[in-house]
């Protein structure tokens, strides 16, 4: 059969058979070879990346951890503050009440002993008083008696 | 240099340039050419004298020769880079393993970026076709004589400038895009493949097109003694550098896509959506 362009097709299998080894022979020994070692540097650097990503996500989980603490460690701190705080002025109001009761006790014993001693006072000025009364009532007396006498004497001495 | 170097060496030039041309002008007798340009085009595009025995076993042409040629310098120059390039490779590449790489990494993107679901056997053919293409073009620039049946010599041609080779090609770059169609979707696949069915025909007369306009074109200036001088260095680059690269990016880039379009999983329609 006359094919136009002079086609033949015992040339055409020629050339596939002779590209097909061509194709195989450059897959082989170029592209596969090639493209391995390609695949196994991105592999190296996908694994080291992988770990630096370990790395990095452990540390950012040791500082989220370690925020953890802190917090607790800030709130413990705050709570045994206030509860050092309040025990202070459980402390100090105790030391104000038994201040308040220590001069409540002196002001009362004071108050005791100022009306003792004012109730001392007295009875000792009413005694003092009964005395200098009796002994000014004696003196007086003493004394009416003295001028009696001597008006008697003295009338008596005229007449 | 000094000045009166530079003129001496600039004489010297002069002389040889001029002695060329002499030689080239009194050897070019138009009675030695054996063939009209008529019949040298002819013949570049149907092959019907210029044939070349292939080792007694059968007369082809002689663009099979070029691919068999460039077949072996591939594959040689393969196992060398093979055996001493890559087993010294390193995480840092080198100029040459650089280049290397981009070379393959290019197809596999081109087959990656193409076909998203199966790509692992189509890089590996885009790879092959790309390169052939590309050095079995270049090839052409070399312009190794061969001699044809009639004992006449002849440059050997780009392999893909013979329209067997570029059938060749095209038809087998539509069994890949089959292929990938049977191996994505089955006989929904084949159908999608089928439905193209000017595509190897598009295929392989582009390529053999493409280059065989290079290939005139050549021939046309190496015809005519007074085109041989400047001109082929600017035809050389156009017509087959830039069709090597070109071509060799056309047919991986279009395999690469249909194979792509046609392994795609089908995705069943949602009854509301």
């Amino acid at each position: 059969m006359n094919i136009p362009l002079n086609i033949d097709w015992q040339q055409i299998l020629l050339h596939l058979f002779n590209f097909i080894i061509l194709a195989g022979g450059l897959y082989l020994l170029l592209y596969k070879p090639v493209k391995d070692y390609m695949e196994k540097r991105v592999a190296y650097y996908q694994d080291l990346e992988d770990k630096a990503q370990e790395k990095l996500k452990s540390a950012e989980d040791i500082e989220a951890e370690y925020r953890i603490k802190i917090t607790e460690v800030e709130t413990e701190i705050s709570e045994k503050r206030l509860k050092a705080a309040r025990k202070a002025e459980e402390a100090a109001q105790q030391t104000i009440d038994e201040a308040k009761k220590q001069a409540e006790k002196i002001v009362a014993d004071a108050k005791k002993h100022a009306v003792d001693e004012r109730q001392k006072m007295i009875s000792s000025a009413e005694k003092e008083i009964a005395e200098l009364a009796s002994s000014a009532a004696q003196k007086l007396m003493q004394e009416s008696m003295d001028s009696t006498y001597e008006q008697f004497f003295e009338s008596a001495k005229r007449r | 240099m000094s000045i009166k170097g530079r003129r001496s060496y600039l004489m010297g030039c002069g002389f040889i340039l001029a002695a060329l041309l002499v030689g080239i002008v009194l050897t070019n007798t138009s009675e030695g050419k054996s063939e009209t340009v008529k019949e040298a085009i002819k013949d570049a595009v149907l092959h019907e004298t210029n044939k070349v025995s292939f080792w007694g076993i059968k007369d082809v042409n002689p663009a099979f020769i070029s691919a068999i040629m460039v077949t072996i310098v591939l594959l040689f120059v393969a196992a060398l880079i093979r055996i001493f390039v890559i087993p010294r490779f390193t995480y840092v590449p080198g100029k040459f393993q650089l280049l290397l790489e981009q070379l393959v990494g290019m197809f596999d993107g081109l087959a990656k970026s193409n076909s998203p679901h199966r790509n692992g056997f189509l890089g590996a053919y885009i790879f092959g076709a790309g390169i052939y293409i590309f050095v079995g073009t270049i090839f052409e620039l070399f312009g190794i004589q061969w001699i044809t049946t009639e004992d006449m010599s002849i440059a050997l041609p780009a392999p893909l400038s013979d329209i067997n080779a570029a059938i060749a090609l095209g038809c087998l770059s539509y069994l890949i895009i089959l292929s990938g169609g049977i191996a994505g979707n089955g006989l929904r696949g084949v159908g999608n493949t089928l439905k193209d069915f000017s595509l190897p025909v598009s295929m392989s007369f582009r390529l053999f097109g493409s280059l065989l306009s290079g290939l005139l074109v050549t021939e046309l200036v190496y015809y005519y003694i007074s085109l041989s001088f400047v001109l082929p260095v600017i035809v050389g680059i156009m017509f087959t550098l830039l069709h090597a690269l070109i071509q060799a990016y056309v047919l991986t880039m279009l395999t690469a896509l249909f194979y792509g379009e046609v392994s795609e999983p089908h995705e069943k329609k949602n009854g509301g959506n």
